[in-house]
């Protein structure tokens, strides 16, 4: 089932993810022309409708999460983006910008539905950035702390729920989070470095900026 | 001839005789003879009556299949929906002559066993051809499943009677035109076929799914109208929507953000009008629906670059309004560091 060459002729992988999976669908037998080719492609062929479910809402919340991750950077950007800090907060916004361009590239190619709520999670994330940067340098290091700890805890239950399944089946999948989970600990710990706790109501803020991100993490997975 | 036989013998040579008929039969049929199975069956039905009861077969299968048939003595009752539905059925899928079919006697359980979502799917297939005549009815059904061989008492096995028939037909349409577009990608993919704008692609492939229709096109408003009722709901829906995320794939859309929502919104909408307008189009191969289609279609597209165009012009004047200020910030001197 997992074939690793490359194929050079730049052919179909989609019509390995064909449609065919409507429920009712009784009638023909997915004719599938071309090679179904694994040229490097992160999820495997799905077997049945309910990996696909689970595979899509799995890329489905991960997509929302750079992309909130995105717009809490640009808006803690929009406020300190001139002072000292800068330099830091565009550093970490440039690696979420590569977490969500490889996001985009898979969705593309795995035809996953992106969240509807897409526009809510833009709004929100620049205003939660932007807020919590008026509170200072420190206020923007915190909600970087409390945001890269859920979404580092929701890859890490991720990567749980692929090993629990089938590692060998999920080994470039597993690969990506892992990756991208090591930058977000990274981030949390460069927030932490920087003065995170010495904000005024930091467990307080922390703890409210948590209980939003578990929320839409909850949300994202279903519509 | 089959019958000549009937009187004479006694109950084994009679099946083995059925079984002979059933496969000349099966074999006119392969040359594309409906209806000599239609004539055949009159003739013969009581035949296949008291066949039905010894039946026993849960051999249905399928016409690929050339596994010889264990001889009665050795079969057994299956399940009953599929005995009695696949009974006559199983018998025609015979080739070898007679005697060949006692010789082997190995598993009755093959790989071609037939499941009977792929049993209710040939009857549906089968039964589209009587839609002109009875309408999207279990009438159709059942005269599907007579040209099947089976008893009409089968369209027992369809809960939602003729509901099911539409949305077999609606998936059998859809599956034709994502292996046309597959198809055609292929082409472009390897050079074979030049790959169009979105909008002359978008207007093909609805105009290709929509000529499907064209055979059912006087009974389609019954259809449309079963589709609509609450409990096909659901899977209409989903049907439309994997059509309209077929084509926009195919079409080149990779969109992650609301786009992906509003275009296939979009062609949903376009979709769903021109069919209205289909229906009801009286003009030579349905010119009226292809040019309404188009104009949807342009309109969509003309939405499209004119929501780009607005955008641009946005950004352009925030650019102007952000330097205007500076500029006066500057002329003021209020943007002296002090």
């Amino acid at each position: 089932m997992q074939r690793a060459a490359k194929c050079a002729l730049r052919l179909d992988i989609s019509r390995a993810f064909c449609p065919s999976n409507v429920r009712n669908c009784r009638a023909v037998n997915r004719v599938n022309g071309s090679v179904s080719c694994r040229r490097y492609s992160v999820l495997p062929p799905p077997r049945d409708e309910e990996e696909k479910a689970m595979l899509d809402s799995m890329l489905r919340v991960d997509h929302a999460g750079e992309y909130g991750a995105n717009r809490i950077y640009a808006g803690q950007m929009a406020v300190l983006g001139r002072t000292q800090t800068g330099p830091l907060i565009q550093h970490m916004w440039d690696q979420e910008k590569m977490h969500l361009e490889r996001f985009n590239e898979i969705l593309g190619e795995h035809r996953v539905r992106p969240t509807l709520l897409l526009p809510l999670w833009n709004i929100a994330g620049f205003a939660l950035g932007a807020c919590t940067a008026l509170l200072g340098k420190e206020g923007a290091m915190a909600c970087t702390v409390a945001v890269e700890e859920s979404i580092s805890e929701h890859y890490n239950s991720q990567i749980r729920t692929l090993m629990e399944a089938d590692p060998e089946r999920y080994t470039e999948l597993l690969q990506l989070i892992k990756e991208f989970r090591d930058d977000e600990i990274e981030h949390h710990d460069t927030g932490l470095e920087h003065d995170a706790e010495s904000v005024p109501g930091y467990l307080l803020l922390k703890t409210a900026i948590q209980a939003g991100c578990k929320a839409a993490i909850y949300i994202s997975q279903r519509i | 001839m089959l019958c000549m036989y009937r009187n004479a013998s006694p109950l084994w040579l009679d099946m083995a005789a059925l079984i002979r008929g059933l496969r000349a039969g099966r074999a006119l049929r392969g040359l594309g003879g409906v209806a000599v199975q239609g004539t055949l069956s009159p003739q013969c039905s009581n035949v296949r009556r008291g066949f039905h009861r010894a039946a026993l077969l849960r051999l249905a299968s399928d016409s690929k299949s050339d596994t010889s048939v264990p001889p009665p003595s050795y079969r057994e009752v299956h399940t009953a929906g599929e005995s009695s539905s696949s009974s006559a059925q199983g018998e025609s899928s015979e080739d070898a002559q007679p005697n060949t079919s006692f010789q082997d006697q190995s598993g009755e359980h093959g790989e071609d066993y037939e499941t009977e979502e792929q049993l209710q799917a040939r009857i549906l297939t089968a039964a589209l051809e009587f839609v002109s005549q009875h309408g999207w009815t279990v009438e159709a059904i059942a005269a599907g499943a007579e040209t099947l061989g089976l008893s009409s008492a089968s369209t027992g096995m369809f809960n939602n009677g003729a509901g099911d028939l539409v949305l077999h037909f609606v998936a059998q349409c859809n599956a034709q035109l994502a292996e046309t577009l597959a198809e055609q990608n292929n082409q472009v993919q390897l050079g074979q076929a030049e790959s169009k704008k979105t909008g002359e692609f978008l207007k093909d492939a609805v105009e290709t799914r929509l000529r499907m229709l064209v055979p059912y096109i006087d009974t389609w408003p019954q259809a449309m109208s079963i589709l609509l009722l609450p409990h096909n709901i659901p899977d209409s829906l989903k049907h439309l929507s994997t059509m309209v995320d077929d084509i926009w794939y195919y079409a080149g859309d990779r969109s992650t953000d609301v786009n992906w929502y509003t275009r296939r919104a979009a062609l949903t909408g376009i979709y769903n009008t021109t069919e209205l307008v289909m229906v009801q189009d009286s003009s030579p191969d349905f010119e009226e629906t292809w040019a309404f289609l188009d104009n949807r279609i342009k309109d969509v597209v003309n939405m499209a670059n004119t929501a780009k165009q607005v955008q641009a012009t946005g950004e352009a004047v925030v650019q102007g309004l952000m330097g205007a200020a500076i500029t006066l910030k500057n002329l003021t001197g209020m943007n002296q560091r002090r």
